[in-house]
This record gives structure tokens, C-alpha cells and sequence, in this order.
């Protein structure tokens, strides 16, 4: 309410905070006709197509080695000092070298994308690792369990709520970096659109450009703990 | 019949402390639990009964003399040594029947071999209505007697109980102890039994040993000889039971007053 008023009453110019009421007639104008001949739903879909492709590769490869760091203190140890450097470097540091080795094709914004949220997933998975309950593994011993067994039994299980915490986390950067990804000589997406409508002072199509990427964030997550409350009912139970 | 399952020989043992120092916790401890024997420890809390234990289940090693199981050196844990911990440590992603038959279906036993006894075992310890619970589902004392049942299912020749029924109220403990009892003595299993409840001890064991405050020794070994079955209430119209519980809270008292750094009463 006071948002439309301060617009519609002259309160606040429009060119910094444009009204509900003309936010809506962007997204029908984006929905008809596209932002730069673009449609708005390929904006979209250029965005999470990116952005769930890096993601699903960054788990599919974090998760096994954070879990292997986890488990070897040699491996760990020899890893763990790259990691830590890369992961809190901003990405946004890295677009050089990475148009320099993957040129400015999607191979870079896919690997923009794939490097937080692995880095980050890595991290956690080797952290859950360390959490595992102790005596939860002692009493699989006392049952026999040998190791290969107490890693299926135990270890994976005990891990995987904090497994998936961390990859909650992970997409939230991951999302994050979309943007830097997506100024990398891109002609599409939700990042680009919202860079590219704000050095043209399209404030409306920034503002409602921002609104998607939280929305998709969110239902990101809303749908991991979805898929959290499915697989690992036990998160946060004590036994 | 006196066949030793489980020796200790001068065992010692320290603990990094905080900072450069260490604790010693055990100090030239020897024991021996024969084989069938039903043995409780006691002793003042941090005197070292459950590092004894994590000695004799094989999670740690001692700094110097020998844990023997047998007549062999102890190097790692074992289905053979079943233990029950001080929390109940359930797998959470298990229902209370897997949990309980975790033991056989690691070791590779055919499901018809167990599957039985899983289900007394859970008769036995009045799950029989939650074994498709999760152990989040049940409350505190339901939970350690699903590790009980546990922890009896592999049918371990040795039990490790570190004070398994702590937490319980006082009826089920009572029932707890019967029901060990009866079971202890069909199957013989040689057990070393934590506790800080004299009562307890003199209910179960055939000898009692009272630990004295750390670095723990073993100051007393007392034999308990009632016949059993016992019965806990005739227990207490024995004279000998008196005489029995006052030593033992004697020299527990003592002990505990010497960990707690007052001067004995
Ligand atoms: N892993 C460990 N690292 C360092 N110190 C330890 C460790 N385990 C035990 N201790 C120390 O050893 C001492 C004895 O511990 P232990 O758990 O054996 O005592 P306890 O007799 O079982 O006591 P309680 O009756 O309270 O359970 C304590 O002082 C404890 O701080
Ligand atoms: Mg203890």
C-alpha cells in the first residue's frame, strides 16, 4: 500500500522506486514482448537452465569428495588448503582468468556458477563428515559392522542432514553468483536483464528482474527441503 | 568354570588434559571377570569405569599393561563383545526393529535365524506395539531398552553395560534388572555391569568392585552370595544384605567424597 502510494502521489520519483501498479504493466509488457526481443520466460529459463546444470554438477562431484576429505585425514589435509583459498575469494575476481580459459560462451557462466556452489558443498560434506555421532559408530562396531558397513550404515546416514544444509547454502551462493556469470558477454537471463536494464535506468525491469531471483532462490530451496524432509526425516531428531 | 573371559594386568591409562598436562584415569588396574560371571563396577563418577569398558569393547588401547580377552590382546572391537552405552545411541534413520536387528544383518546372519528372537527380544523389553516406531517416537526409557534388546539380538558371549538403566524410573529399572537377570542366566553371557546404585549392584552381581577416586584402582572386590534367582524384596530381609550394602557404601562414600575433594564424613 505504501509502496503504490509513495509512487502514485509523487512521493518518490519512479525512476528509483517504480510503483506495484507499474511494475505489473512491465510484466505484462516483458511478458508480450520480451525484454531486448528476449521473452521474459527465457530470460528465465536461460537462468535456471544455467544455473541448475552448474548446480547438479557441483553436488554430484562435491558431495563424493567432501565426504572423502571427510573420511581420509591425508586426503583432507591435502585438499582442504586450496579449498579454503578459492572458496571466500568473489567471484566476480575470477571472470577474467575464466574468459581467458573457457572463452565467453555458456562454459564460463557454467563454470562461475559451479565453482561456488562446489566449493561451498565441498566444505560442507566434509564437515558433516566430522559431525558424525562417535558413539553411533562405536555401537555399529560393537555390532560387527566393518568399515565399508559403517560407512553405508552409519557415517552416510548420520552425515546426510548436514549434507543437505549445505547444499541449501551452497545454491543460495551458487544463485548468487549468477549475476557475475551473466556478465560475461551474455545476451540473456535473468543477471544479464537486470545488469543491462539498469545502465539503460529501466529501473521497473531491475526491480522486477530482482523479484524473479529471489522468488527462484527461494523456491530453490523451498523444494531442497522438500526433498530434506523426504530422504532425511531424521534431520535434527535426537536418538 | 573359573576360566578368566576378561583380564586386565596392570593397566594404566592417561588422557591428554587441557592445556600441555595429562590425566592419569586408570592407575595399575588388574581384574578378571570369569567366564559366566556376573561382575558390577562402582566407583565415584570420573574414576575411569567407563574408559574400562572402552577398554575391553576395543575403542581404546592402554598406555601400559594388557587388556586380555581369553588370554589374547583386545586390538579392536568385536560382535563377540556386545555393549550397551550410557545414552542409548539408536540410529535414527532405523525403525526400532531394524535397530534392533542391526547386529545380525551386519554380520551376514540368515534372516530366518533371527527374526524370531528380534521379536521376543522386543516382547521381552515391551516394544512389541513400536517396532515400526523410530526411535525419535519413544520416549527416553523406551529407547534404552531398544538398545538392550540390541545389543542381546547378536547373543554377544561377553556384555559391556555402562549403567544401561541410569535413566530409567524406578519400576521399569526394577523390571530391567529382573528381566537381565533372567536372561543372564539361561544364556551364561559374562558381564561387566557399570553402576552407581549399590542396591543395583547387590540385585545382579556375583561380585562387586568398588573403584576408588581417580586415578582409578580397585579398591574392593566383594562377593555377593545370594542364591538366585533373588528376589529383590526378600533380598532386603536378609541380614547379610545389610551388612553387605553398608561396606560397599562405605568405601563408595569415601571414594566419592575423595573425587569430590571434600574430607570423609
Ligand atoms: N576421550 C577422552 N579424552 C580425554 N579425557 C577423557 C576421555 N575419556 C575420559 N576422559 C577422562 O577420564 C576420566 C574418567 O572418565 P570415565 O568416563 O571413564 O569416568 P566414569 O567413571 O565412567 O564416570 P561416570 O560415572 O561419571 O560416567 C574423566 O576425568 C574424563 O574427563
Ligand atoms: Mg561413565
Amino acid at each position: 500500500m505504501l509502496w503504490q502510494l509513495s509512487g502514485s502521489l509523487g512521493w518518490v520519483d519512479p525512476l528509483l522506486l517504480p510503483p506495484p501498479s507499474d511494475l505489473w504493466q512491465t510484466v505484462q509488457e516483458l511478458a508480450i514482448s520480451g525484454y531486448r526481443q528476449t521473452p521474459l520466460w527465457q530470460h528465465f529459463a536461460v537462468s535456471t537452465g544455467r544455473a541448475l546444470l552448474a548446480f547438479a554438477v557441483a553436488i554430484a562431484l562435491g558431495v563424493p569428495l567432501g565426504l572423502a576429505m571427510g573420511l581420509s585425514p591425508l586426503f583432507g589435509a591435502v585438499l582442504n588448503p586450496f579449498v579454503q583459498f578459492l572458496r571466500p575469494l568473489p567471484k566476480i575476481a575470477l571472470i577474467p582468468l575464466v574468459i581467458v580459459w573457457f572463452g565467453i560462451g555458456e562454459g564460463a557462466k557454467f563454470f562461475l556458477i559451479f565453482i561456488s556452489s562446489f566449493l561451498s558443498i565441498v566444505v560442507g560434506a566434509s564437515a558433516a563428515v566430522h559431525g558424525v555421532s562417535q558413539g553411533r559408530l562405536r555401537a555399529a562396531r560393537t555390532l560387527g559392522a566393518s568399515r565399508r558397513q559403517q560407512f553405508v550404515h552409519v557415517v552416510l546416514p548420520d552425515a546426510l542432514p548436514e549434507v543437505f544444509t549445505s547444499v541449501r547454502l551452497s545454491i543460495g551462493i551458487g544463485w548468487t553468483s549468477l549475476i557475475a556469470a551473466e556478465m560475461v558477454a551474455a545476451n540473456s537471463g535473468l543477471g544479464w536483464m537486470v545488469i543491462n536494464a539498469g545502465s539503460y535506468l529501466r529501473t521497473d525491469v531491475v526491480l522486477l528482474g530482482i523479484v524473479l531471483l529471489g522468488l527462484t532462490g527461494y523456491a530453490f530451496d523451498w523444494l531442497l527441503q522438500l526433498l530434506q524432509r523426504r530422504f532425511a526425516p531424521w534431520t535434527g531428531r535426537d536418538a | 568354570m573359573s576360566h578368566p573371559r576378561i583380564t586386565l594386568e596392570h593397566v594404566s591409562k592417561q588422557f591428554a588434559a587441557p592445556g600441555a598436562g595429562r590425566t592419569a584415569v586408570l592407575d595399575n588396574v588388574s581384574l578378571t571377570v570369569n567366564e559366566g560371571e556376573f561382575v558390577c563396577l562402582l566407583g565415584p563418577s570420573g574414576c575411569g569405569k567407563s574408559t574400562i569398558l572402552n577398554l575391553v569393547a576395543g575403542f581404546e588401547q592402554p598406555d601400559h599393561g594388557r587388556v586380555l580377552l581369553d588370554h589374547r590382546p583386545i586390538s579392536e572391537p568385536g560382535p563377540e563383545r556386545g555393549m550397551v552405552f550410557q545414552q542409548p545411541m539408536l540410529f535414527p534413520w532405523l525403525t526400532v526393529r531394524d535397530n534392533v536387528t542391526f547386529g545380525p544383518r551386519m554380520t551376514g546372519a540368515d534372516k530366518a535365524s533371527y527374526q524370531a528372537d528380534a521379536e521376543r527380544y522386543l516382547q521381552l523389553v515391551g516394544l512389541q506395539d513400536f517396532a515400526e516406531h523410530y526411535p525419535w517416537q519413544l520416549s527416553g526409557g523406551m529407547r534404552q531398552r531398544a538398545a538392550l534388546a540390541r545389543a542381546w539380538l547378536p547373543k554377544p558371549q561377553t556384555l559391556l553395560m555402562d549403567e544401561p538403566f541410569g535413566a530409567l524410573d524406578a519400576q521399569t529399572r526394577l523390571a530391567m534388572q529382573e528381566l537381565l537377570t533372567d536372561i543372564w542366566q539361561r544364556t551364561r553371557t559374562t558381564i561387566l555391569f557399570v553402576t552407581h546404585d549399590v542396591d543395583e549392584a547387590l540385585f545382579l552381581a556375583d561380585r562387586v568392585l568398588v573403584m576408588s577416586a581417580r586415578p582409578g584402582q580397585i579398591r574392593e572386590s566383594l562377593t555377593v552370595p545370594f542364591a538366585r534367582p533373588r528376589n529383590p524384596e526378600e533380598l532386603l530381609t536378609d541380614s547379610a544384605y545389610g551388612q553387605l550394602k553398608r561396606d560397599i557404601l562405605h568405601a563408595v562414600r569415601e571414594e566419592a567424597a575423595k573425587s569430590l575433594g571434600l574430607q570423609p564424613a
